[in-house]
């Protein structure tokens, strides 16, 4: 591997917008062998960028890869940060926690990046983020966990791109209380993960003054669900469910034969589904279900500009697939994470006027401090409230209804639907 | 006659149906799940049955006239082996470098494409469509004869037989299924080059002739493979059905017998381990898989186990037919003479599950093997000029190209199993001659290839957490 000129003083580079050259453009996507001279105040600023490019993440990975690509050439051609360009760095953690952790080392000493990005697995996060906090190196999920506002990560890592599922689940209960029943019974997978939605949903609704008739816990290793259905409480007026994995279309199919034309409102996440066309012959019984989108995959008829852009960049048409293949369906949910993470750093590293690794601290309080973020190209999935004491952004959640093999917008809730007391502040410790 | 064939006919069906509620379900996407693998199954195990039957009734001489192949004309002999070899080595050479010093995605770097995709399974495949390319692309053999002794100075002991290839062959196994990060490109470079050095060392010490086929288990699954090939050319051409050439090979002995029967085990237990089955066995959460580190010790352990328990299996198998056909009566073969023949039959089954297994991966990657044809170092290049090109799973996300996909894998796997139950018995009919004594012999093999063709089609069929 070659190895980068470390001599370089930290110039002041304020105001020094420098014309960028063809290979500055390039090393948007250049994964460590640098072509260009390293000109003091034109030397890039490495962004290390953990993606999931093989193991079960794979199918996010090539996504957030996309998205990522799309966000650093859209910087760059604005001038970089601080008139640096962006470089990424790109490892591949195999959806691997422990290599997670191997390659934000490798980031922090072999190629020295000024920040690490973009991991979505929530146990490559947990795997990796105690590594980065003990590399003093500021680490930027992607992942929708709720983990970082738990309060069991560190101060170096922050989540100000996406929001997270605590906050996400939270935030249908009014929605699905005022329009679909307020006699909920919960469908989800008995672990971790299917926990989470059962005690955050629950407590929401509860407060919206519906009530959760019954819980049932599925076996992660169960594939076929019929027999659960009978323990589906006769008066229940909504069924939630969470069902993940391989046998997601199994259990809504079944579901649909179970109750036939005479089914409750159906409610789940789109998750499971992220990536798999609608309208795909076979997926007849999803018609008339309504999902929580991330972000809607299908433009709507009030579609922002934003979001027009956005698409554009990343190479995605208005079903949500990509343009070079209509049937190769994005993972739009999750992917503007990255873009907008991306766009976080830069306002943060202006913000700190970040000249390098000696002013992580200073770009963690800049991003600290920021609050509001509008509705605008640099977020295109909506307005955000960030919170700096728990490192974890609120926006806007979306929910949609399946018609005519598309999702339908249906409903967009408030960012104070979504709120919920801190649980940690992180800028009371120590760096 | 017939009435022999019921019994194992009755156990099969019963197994099929019983399996119906205890099996079923599915893979990537979700759409495998909504199939009616269950149907698709059965069918297919209910060919592989059929073929028994037919196989059974079969005049001898149908059999041996099958597996006679057309001579299609005058042949010259093949020059330039060496060079094409010598030119293997540098691309060998070339790869590494890219491993080492290109780029680090696994996607994007030539060196892992190049052996997990392009050679590990399209050349693999390759092979056994069009017989021994090997010879010609090994980058061991034209370096040999160019650099090392005319004579070799060491005798590798006759008695090791091909047990070192069955080492070689665990190691690679080892690597490629347990260890986290097989396709990482630095680390792959380490080992190609590290796997190369060795072997070449063995030829310098050896001999290319004597190492090779012995000691490398590439050449030497390689080798067994181009058997497979419908067509030959040596002295002549000649074009048969596929599998008709290993029957001019001298009988396997018992370290080649192994090394095959592991090459299967290898293969299935490959597939196994996805399985959400597997991962509750080793109580892992299927839907949420830990990833590879957490993991070493349990496949290790699976690994060895599932090869082990086939090679019993199979042991048995061929064993329990000796005795069904009485050993007393002449001519009977020995037991390692029945094991070591009955093993090439193994073979087409081997080939077809790791097409079938890795079939998907292929045509996903392959798009992946584009793009850095084009770009190698990930420099912003398009030397292939694909311009905006993104690398698509589109395929994969509807129901009609996911169900032709699994017909695709499923038929490969059902042909594949009636091609080794007419291998193992014109084996058999040549071991035996007496046409009651070659059915009863192939009565436990017979049934062993039904279900394995069941077991390769479930682990198509079933859900997978990894």
């Amino acid at each position: 591997m070659t190895k980068r000129d470390t001599s370089r003083p930290s110039l002041s580079r304020r105001g020094a917008l420098k014309t960028l050259g063809a290979t500055g453009l390039a090393a948007a996507a250049l994964p460590g062998l640098s072509g260009f001279a390293q000109a003091q105040s034109s030397a890039p600023i490495r962004i290390g960028f953990q993606v999931h490019r093989t193991g079960i993440g794979a199918a996010y990975g090539r996504w957030y890869d996309r998205s990522t690509a799309a966000a650093v050439a859209r910087i760059n051609e604005m001038g970089g940060i601080n008139g640096r360009p962006v470089e990424i760095v790109a490892e591949d953690d195999g959806t691997d926690p422990k290599r997670g952790a191997e390659v934000v080392e490798k980031f922090a000493t072999q190629h020295e990046c000024d920040i690490a990005f973009g991991t979505l697995f929530s146990h490559v996060v947990f795997g990796s983020a105690p590594r980065a906090g003990e590399l003093k190196m500021p680490y930027f999920v992607v992942s929708e966990g709720h983990h970082v506002a738990s309060g069991a990560l560190n101060r170096y890592t922050l989540q100000p791109g996406i929001t997270d599922v605590k906050s996400q689940v939270q935030a249908m209960a009014p929605f699905v209380a005022d329009n679909l029943g307020k006699k909920v019974t919960m469908i989800f997978p008995d672990f971790a993960f299917g926990h989470d939605h059962r005690d955050y949903f629950t407590a929401a609704i509860e407060a919206q003054g519906g009530e959760v008739l019954a819980h049932i816990a599925i076996p992660p290793s169960e594939t076929s669900f019929t027999k659960y259905f009978p323990q589906i409480p006769r008066e229940t007026e909504v069924i939630y469910h969470v069902m993940v994995g391989p046998a997601v279309l199994t259990f809504v199919k079944e579901m649909g034969e179970f109750f036939g034309p005479n089914s409750p409102e159906i409610f789940g996440f789109i998750d499971s589904l992220e990536a798999v066309d609608m309208a795909s012959p076979g997926l007849e019984f999803l018609e008339g279900s309504y999902f929580w989108e991330g972000n809607p995959r299908y433009a709507q008829a009030n579609q922002s500009d934003h979001d027009k852009a956005y698409r554009a960049a990343v190479g995605v048409d208005d079903n949500g697939a990509s343009v070079s293949d209509p049937k190769d369906v994005s993972t739009y949910s999750h992917m503007f994470g990255c873009w907008e993470t991306l766009n976080i750093v830069k306002a943060g590293m202006e913000a700190a006027d970040y000249q390098g690794p000696d002013d992580r601290t200073k770009l963690i309080e800049a991003v600290e401090a920021m609050s509001d973020m509008p509705h605008s190209l640099d977020h295109p999935q909506g307005a955000k409230r960030f919170n700096g004491k728990t490192h974890q952004t609120f926006g806007h959640q979306y929910i949609s209804k399946v018609t005519d093999g598309k999702l339908v917008l249906a409903h967009t809730t408030s960012i104070e639907d979504t709120l919920y007391e801190d649980e940690v502040d992180y800028t009371t410790q120590a760096f | 006659m017939i009435r022999l064939l019921i019994l194992p006919g009755l156990t099969f069906l019963a197994f099929a149906f019983w399996a119906d509620g205890a099996f079923a379900h599915a893979s990537e996407g979700g759409f495998v799940l909504l199939l009616p693998t269950r149907l698709y199954i059965l069918s297919g195990c209910a060919a592989v049955a059929l073929s028994v039957l037919i196989v059974g009734l079969m005049p001898g001489r149908w059999l041996e006239r099958i597996f006679t192949p057309l001579r299609t004309g005058v042949a010259r002999p093949p020059k330039g082996q060496q060079f094409t070899s010598l030119a293997a080595t540098a691309a060998v050479f070339g790869l590494v470098a890219i491993g080492w010093f290109g780029p680090h995605d696994p996607l994007g770097n030539l060196l892992p494409l190049t052996i997990w995709t392009l050679f590990w399974i399209g050349f693999v495949v390759t092979q056994a469509l069009t017989g021994d390319l090997w010879a010609w692309i090994n980058p061991w053999s034209g370096l040999a004869t160019l650099i090392g002794p005319i004579k070799a100075p060491f005798v590798l002991p006759d008695r090791l037989g091909h047990w070192p290839g069955v080492v070689s062959l665990i190691a690679f196994a080892l690597f490629a299924l347990v260890y986290p990060a097989p396709d990482d490109p630095s680390r792959l470079a380490v080992v190609v080059a590290a796997y190369w050095s060795l072997m070449f060392l063995g030829c310098l010490l050896f001999g290319a002739e004597i190492w090779l086929p012995r000691a490398e288990c590439f050449t030497i699954l390689l080798r067994l493979f181009a058997s497979l090939a419908p067509l030959r050319r040596s002295d002549a051409w000649a074009l048969g059905l596929p599998g008709w050439r290993a029957f001019h090979l001298p009988t396997p002995p018992v370290s080649l017998a192994v090394f095959i029967v592991a090459l299967l085990g290898i293969g299935s237990f490959d597939g196994l381990n996805e399985t959400f089955w597997w991962l509750v066995q080793i109580g892992v959460n299927p839907l949420e898989f830990p990833g590879r580190s957490a993991l070493i010790g349990r496949t290790t352990l699976g690994l060895v186990a599932a090869v082990a328990m086939l090679i019993a299996l199979f042991a048995a198998c061929v064993w329990s037919g000796l005795w069904l056909a009485d050993r007393r009566q002449t001519p009977s073969p020995s037991f390692s003479a029945a094991f070591g023949q009955l093993s090439l039959s193994l073979l087409p089954i081997a080939l077809g599950y790791h097409l079938a297994h890795f079939f998907v991966a292929f045509l996903v990657n392959i798009q992946y093997v584009a793009v850095a044809l084009s770009d190698p170092l990930q420099s912003g290049r398009d030397i292939l000029n694909l311009g905006d090109h993104y690398v698509s799973t589109g395929f994969l996300k509807s129901r009609d190209p996911v169900r032709a996909i699994w017909l695709t894998q499923a038929g490969v796997i059902v042909a594949a199993h009636i091609l080794a139950v007419f291998m193992a018995h014109h084996s058999a009919t040549q071991m035996f001659r007496s046409r009651s004594r070659t059915m009863l012999s192939q009565v436990p093999l017979a049934a062993f290839m039904v279900l394995y063709t069941l077991f390769g089609l479930w682990l198509l069929a079933t859900a997978r957490g990894a």
